[in-house]
């Protein structure tokens, strides 16, 4: 090969992204040519002395400034936001939905409502209003929670991901939204959908089923990932319960080492 | 960051925690100037805040600061033509007499002059090398940030590195 073929190689060489393969190949190439061994031998020095440039810290002026810049800015947009904001982003949103069209339809009465409610009372403030407008939040938040599910079945990865996200902000999770949060967490193909839907659930724990459904989860799991990531949270909420399905984890043949290390330092942990 | 985007704005105090050095590490290897790397972190941050609307929430959140980072650069360039000023890291270099040991002299030296070096290359080539070097990023999300193919880095990157040395060659002569 010639040695112009090497360049994305002796790249990958200095800052050592190189695969084995691809190492031995570069290897056996300069093995054999002086010209090249003595680029790549340069070429790793200046890289070497390149590292040692120090980065200055920035001041903390910068953070003040940022800081009143974000001030600024919040106290601009408090004004306009409201609920009609939030609306208007589910409304934006639209064709998510675009399987379930009862939501639209109730998504269209509260469009409707608030904006009778609007006509109605003006801008100014009384208690009807407030009741109104509490009961319309509700709603809004009803509809979170369906778009969430709706999510949960996007075929795309990153999608289902964005429905687990959504989670922190349903300020009460139902049933509906546990069963399905624990069913992404035990089949979603995935494994990032899996650990962000981890991640969602600890917020969760306070919910006696969520809890149930963490420590039943352990033996459904074959990615090391998701094991280790389980270990942590059992860690964290001194889940005592949870000994006996990582016992049942351990009996798994083809456990990774270093899993099994790790789930025999939870257990010590934990009793 | 979709949580930015939904209008929970301290959330970006956070994202601001996380990412603000490693920002400004990059806009001074790029401008060689403190006061103005800061004012650019700024000016990144606030478009953040006003376009978060538009981040689609596919790929990395740090791609994205990535790329506004370089459009508030690009700005910058085309309103002030005139040369880089360089603030060096090191002012060291300038101390005279034997107070530092040789070796640690010469080390320092050479630091510099790289670095002095650096500012001599194209900024596209300055750039690939500050995101690589500097930023510790693999070719991949350099691939990704600058919109070419992972093979087109890897070459770009070698190619920067020639000019470097070839530059730092002759600036010891
Ligand atoms: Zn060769």
């Amino acid at each position: 090969m010639k040695c112009e073929l090497y360049e994305e190689l002796f790249t990958g060489w200095i800052n050592k992204e190189l695969s084995p393969e691809e190492s031995g190949a570069l290897e056996r190439h300069i093995a054999g040519c002086a010209n090249c061994r003595e680029e790549l031998q340069g070429l790793q020095q200046m890289w070497d002395t390149m590292g040692q440039i120090e980065t200055p810290e920035p001041s903390a002026n910068m953070g003040v400034k940022f800081y009143a810049m974000l001030n600024t800015y919040k106290e601009s947009v408090n004004e306009q936001r409201s609920l009609w904001a939030d609306i208007k982003y589910q409304v934006s949103r639209i064709w998510e939905w675009q399987p379930r069209w009862p939501m639209a339809y109730n998504l269209a009465m509260v469009v409707i409502l608030v904006g009778a409610g609007y006509l109605f009372f003006g801008k100014s403030k009384s208690d009807d209003q407030d009741k109104q407008l509490k009961a319309l939040s509700s709603q809004v938040h009803e509809l979170k929670q369906t778009m969430m599910l709706a999510l949960l079945e996007n075929p795309s990865a990153s999608e289902r991901i964005r429905g687990v996200s959504y989670t922190s902000e349903i300020k009460h999770a139902d049933k509906q939204v546990i069963d399905a949060l624990l069913a992404t967490l035990n089949n979603d193909p995935n494994v990032n959908v899996r650990l962000s839907t981890l991640d969602a659930l600890t917020h969760l724990t306070g919910y006696p089923e969520v809890r149930e459904g963490l420590i039943k989860s352990i033996v459904e799991q074959d990615s090391p990932l998701m094991q280790l990531a389980i270990a942590d949270v059992m860690l964290k909420l001194q889940e005592k319960r949870s000994v006996t399905s990582f016992k049942e984890l351990l009996k798994q043949k083809g456990l990774d080492n270093g899993v099994r290390d790790k789930i025999k330092q939870t257990i010590t942990q934990l009793i | 960051m979709l949580k930015v985007k939904a209008g929970d704005l301290d959330r970006m105090g956070m994202l601001f925690e996380r990412y603000n050095r490693q920002l400004y590490g990059f806009l001074f290897h790029m401008t060689y100037q403190r006061e103005l790397s800061e004012d650019m972190v700024q000016q990144v941050f606030y478009k953040m805040l006003k376009y978060r609307h538009t981040f689609t929430g596919t790929g990395e959140y740090i791609h994205w600061m990535y790329s506004i980072a370089r459009n508030v650069l690009k700005d910058h360039w085309r309103k002030n033509k005139q040369q880089v000023q360089h603030e060096g890291v090191e002012a060291a270099e300038t101390i005279a007499g034997g107070l530092v040991p040789d070796e640690a002299f010469e080390k320092k030296q050479a630091k510099a002059e790289l670095h002095r070096a650096m500012e001599k290359l194209s900024e596209s080539q300055r750039e690939i090398l500050a995101l690589s070097r500097f930023q510790e990023l693999k070719c991949q999300e350099i691939a990704e940030i600058l919109g070419m193919t992972e093979g087109t880095v890897k070459v770009r990157i070698h190619r920067a590195m020639q000019e470097l040395k070839s530059i730092y060659v002759k600036m010891e002569r």
